[in-house]
This record gives C-alpha cells, structure tokens and sequence, in this order.
C-alpha cells in the first residue's frame, strides 16, 4: 500500500447514537487494490463503520473520502462507484433472481446480462428461483453477485460468509480472490480469523468502537511472537477444517434451503 | 361492498310516516294523505303507535277520533325533523281543504310551484364520489405505507438506498404501481353505480374521463401522506395507529359519507381544507354539477398545496430502517 493510490480514507470517524458510542474516533486508509479486513467481536463498530463509508448512514463527526471524494457531499456519486453486500439485506420476495439483476441494473443504470452474472456465481440453475428459496450459501453469493452488476472498482463486503458451511466458504474465498485478481479494492469485515489471515493484505482490529492495530497478518503475528508470546501447544501441520475439506471434498453442495 | 351497502340507503330516507289507526282511515285529510307519494301511511292500534311515535319510528299520528272534522295531530320531539315535516305536510293538507270547503277558488296568496328541469338528485348521486374518495384515500395511504414498510422490514429499501437511486423514483415506482388500482377502483365504483344503481354520467364519457383524471391528481397528492407514514413508522404496529389517524376522521367529516353541511357552522371552514374535502368537492362538481376542471381550481390548488407539504415534511423525515 506504501506507493499505492488510497483510494478510503477515512479521518477522525465518529459516530454516537443518543448515550452510545458505536464508533470512537478511528483513521485509516485503504490503498487501490487492496483487500482490507475490518476485524473484531460483534458490536465492535465493524458494520456501522463500513455503513458510514457506504454512505447509508451520516458520521457523527470526522472526514471520509471515497475515490477522492467526500462521502458527505458526493453521496450519489459514491453510491455508483462501489459495490455494497450488506450483512442484512433483503430483496423483493417475488421477483426471480433474473428480474432482480434486472432491476439493479436499472437502479445503477447499466445493462445486465443477468445469466451471466449467476453462472459467474454458480447460481445459474437458479435463475427461476426467488431469493426467500435459496440456501445461505447462494443468498450470499447472490447478494455478492449483486456488488458487481456496474463493475465497480470498491467492493464492500458485510462479513460475507457469516453462517456458511465450509465448502461455501471456501467457495466464496475464490470469488473474492477473483474479484480481488480484476483489480478492485475490497474492504471486508469478519470475525474469522483464518478468513482474515487467508484473504487480507492487511487488516484494522476494532473492538469497542476504537480501531487497536492495524498492520498485515504476518506483522502481526511476528509482533505477537516477539513479544514472547507462545501457544500452549506446537500447532500441528493441518486443521481440523483441512481434515473436514479433504474427507468431504471442495466442491459446493447442492445445498437445501435453511 | 360499501357502496352496495350505502346505496340502499336512498330509496326512503325522504319518506314521513304518519300513523293512522285502522279503524281511523276514512275522510278527506286521510284521502288526500294517502295520495301524496312522500307520505307512508302506518296502521296499528291507537297504543301500538302511541309507543312507535315515543321511539322516533313515526313522524306523527294522526287521530279522527273527535270527528273527521277535527282531526288531531300527534308529534314528538323523538325526531323532531320528521315531525316538522309531518305537522307542515297535514297542516298543508288541511288548509287544501278548508279552502275547498269554503269555496274560495282564488285565494289572495297563491304559490306556483315549478319544477325546474334537471336532474333528479338521489343519494347514489351524494353517495358515489364519496365512495371514490374513500377507496383513494385508502389505496394511496394505506397501501403504500403498508407496502414501503414491509421493503423496510425485509430490509429490500435498505439495499435499494445503497444503489444510486433518488427517492423521487421510489415515489415514482410507487405512484405508477398504484396508478392501476386507483384507476381501476374508480371504474369499478363507477360500473357498479350505473348497473346498480342508475347512477348517471352527466356528459357521459367526458365526465368518467374527468373523474379518472382527477383520481389521478388525487393519488399524486395523498401518495405524500402515505410515504410520510412509511418514513415516519418503524413497523406496522406504529403505521397502522398513524394510517387511521390521516384517514378515519376525513372519511367521517370531509364529506365522504355525509354532507359537510350536516356539521356545525363553526367547524366546516376548517373541515373545508382537508385534503379529501378538496377532492370529494371537486368530484361532486364534476358528477353532480357537470363541472370541467377549469372550474375546480379552488379545489385543485387545495390538493397541491397539501401535496407539497406532505412530500416536502416526508422528504425531511424519511427512513430507511
């Protein structure tokens, strides 16, 4: 990031809601092509941050810029240069997920090739479907898919694979990868720490509304160790999660709805 | 359904019911009763409408028991508007034939009555634009609080607002989406009230296309209402308290179901600015009176104003979760 373009630049970010204090005070920058992680326990201000820069909701204090511009006065022009999976969002119960694409492609005023996108997201046998039918592996992709409908250059992503099993999970850390090899800047938030350590270049620990490090995995995990810190027992070579994808396979499951 | 169950209403709402007992019903002032069509001839023992007189179910009864020479009149103060109506009717009928009786041909005050040709009013006439007014004011209200805070429950308005979109084209999704029913509702009302209930078309074609016209500047307007209920509500236990605050009481006073005149001088100017009283007004002028809409602009500057207030306060407070 150090001779990148920033393209988030986010200073003195506040944000209080009556007597809370969601969002204490954070600054940090996110470089052209990065993949940024915002990490934390629940209620840490992840989301209420990335909402902020997503322009939904009004800081209480501070200055963001997005793509050089201010997300205070250039909300419009903001909301067509990036893409936006929200942790919670629904979508119109009875349209399919062919007429919904549609649909966001007029609300973006671009032309879709609905089938495209979904056979990009696995979700081609699907495109009769409504979105209340899928599984929560194809929600979220569908809900990605959706991000990129006017190929944006930022994508946000709401904590992405929140609940899914670990083939979607895995499938969905390949098409962020994906995302990522086009060229866009991805700001993510989890509470995955493998996920964090897979995919970010560098990450931002928030917890209590304060952002507490930032820095890439490996540095941090060098600090930590540096500091003396040992785990109470030598890691073995693999997890149980590889021992899981090994027996049951990567491929996505031809999952059932929830 | 409404309009089905209102429109029975007309037919005898102007009738006097004047109770004669049986064994009373002979000589001239009973004749010359029984011949007028307005009045409803009751019988019974003297007793029997003694009690429907005290109730209020009688205009009055009129008894012959002292000679059909002097027939004595009862009314009550149960309804006293009926009983004005039946006093002036027998009253009437008696100077007839006093005047007969005393062979006066050419009385000196003499009144002529003309009827004036037009049409005749009926309640259906009073009945169906109030019925229109109703439907709109619940299809642009309700329904588009209703529907709004359902995407905001599902969080569907909440992706939307993360798209570039303007909330002018949410309002225009929502104006186009209920453009249909209001314009269909309208010709239901109107079909319904023709095959029903003869209701009439002053100038025929001209005057359905001025009533869809105007149902449409009237959903353009109350559709403000209806948003600022979707913005201000959070779920639709709040909605629902806020939606029949907006319409309940102009469905009672705006002269949808009863005439604005029926209320206390003092409170019709007021009643007279409410959205729905723009619209029942303007509506009335154009099926009772035969009005075109150049001659409604009272009205129609009424219906703008009120929608620019409602778009500008719901624009203010709009929420998308």
């Amino acid at each position: 990031m150090e001779n990148g373009k920033v393209v988030i630049k986010v200073e003195n970010l506040a944000k209080t809601y009556e007597d809370t204090v969601a969002v204490d005070n954070i600054s940090f920058e996110v470089g052209e092509g990065e993949i940024f992680g915002l990490l934390g326990p629940n209620g840490a201000g992840k989301t209420t941050t990335l909402e902020i820069i997503e322009t939904l909701r009004q800081p209480s204090s501070g200055k963001i810029e997005v793509d050089g511009l201010d997300i205070v006065h250039h909300s419009w022009e903001i909301k067509s240069r990036i893409g936006v999976q929200l942790q919670e969002a629904g979508f119109y119960p009875d349209l399919t997920l062919v007429e919904l694409l549609k649909m966001f492609g007029g609300l973006y005023q671009v032309r879709v090739n609905p089938i495209a996108v979904l056979r990009r997201f696995s979700l081609e046998e699907k495109k009769k479907s409504f979105w209340q039918k899928l599984s929560g592996g194809q929600k979220q992709r569908f809900s990605i898919a959706t991000t990129l409908i006017h190929d944006p250059k930022i994508i946000f992503l709401d904590e992405p694979t929140t609940g899914l099993d670990p083939q979607a999970r895995v499938n969905l850390w390949d098409e962020i990868r994906k995302m990522h090899k086009e060229g866009r800047t991805i700001v993510l938030t989890t509470h995955y720490m493998q996920e964090a350590e897979e995919l970010c270049d560098r990450v931002a620990v928030m917890d209590q509304g304060k952002i507490i490090k930032i820095g890439t995995p490996h540095d941090l995990i060098e600090e930590l160790l540096a500091s003396g810190f040992k785990r109470d027992q030598e890691v073995k070579k693999a997890t149980l999660e590889d021992v899981f994808l090994h027996l049951t396979g990567r491929h996505l499951r031809e999952e059932s709805p929830s | 359904m409404f309009i089905a169950i209102f429109g029975l209403f007309g037919s005898n709402s102007l009738n006097v019911s004047i109770g004669i007992p049986a064994d009373q019903q002979n000589g001239p002032v009973y004749q010359a009763l029984s011949g007028i069509k307005a009045v409803n001839i009751v019988s019974g023992s003297e007793d029997e409408l003694d009690d429907k007189l005290t109730q209020g179910r009688l205009a009055g009864v009129l008894l012959s028991d002292k000679g059909v020479a002097n027939p004595r009149l009862f009314i009550s103060q149960a309804n006293a508007q009926q009983a004005a109506a039946a006093s002036s009717i027998v009253s009437g009928v008696v100077d007839k034939l006093n005047l007969r009786v005393a062979n006066i041909q050419n009385p000196p005050i003499k009144l002529d009555i003309e009827e004036v040709s037009g049409r005749t009013f009926r309640f259906i006439d009073f009945f169906l634009p109030g019925m229109i007014g109703f439907a709109l004011l619940s299809t642009a209200i309700t329904s588009t609080a209703f529907g709004l805070i359902f995407l905001k429950k599902t969080l569907v308005l909440k992706r939307i607002f993360a798209t570039p979109t303007k909330g002018l084209t949410i309002l225009f999704g929502q104006g186009t989406a209920r453009l249909v029913v209001v314009l269909a509702q309208t010709l239901v009302i109107v079909l319904v009230g023709i095959l029903a209930y003869k209701f009439s078309l002053v100038h025929g074609a001209l005057t359905l296309a001025e009533m869809l016209v105007l149902s449409v500047i009237g959903l353009i307007s109350f559709l403000g209402f209806g948003l600022f209920i979707a913005g201000i509500a959070a779920d639709e236990n709040t909605a629902a308290p806020i939606a029949n605050l907006v319409t309940l009481p102009q469905f009672l006073v705006a002269g949808t179901f009863f005439p604005i005149d029926a209320l206390p001088s003092w409170v019709q100017p007021v009643v007279k600015l409410l959205p729905l009283s723009f619209f029942n007004t303007a509506m009335r002028k154009i099926t009772v009176e035969g009005h075109f809409l150049d001659q409604m602009v009272w009205e129609l500057v009424g219906l703008a104003v009120w929608a620019v207030i409602a778009y500008i306060v719901s624009s203010r407070t709009f929420r998308w979760e």
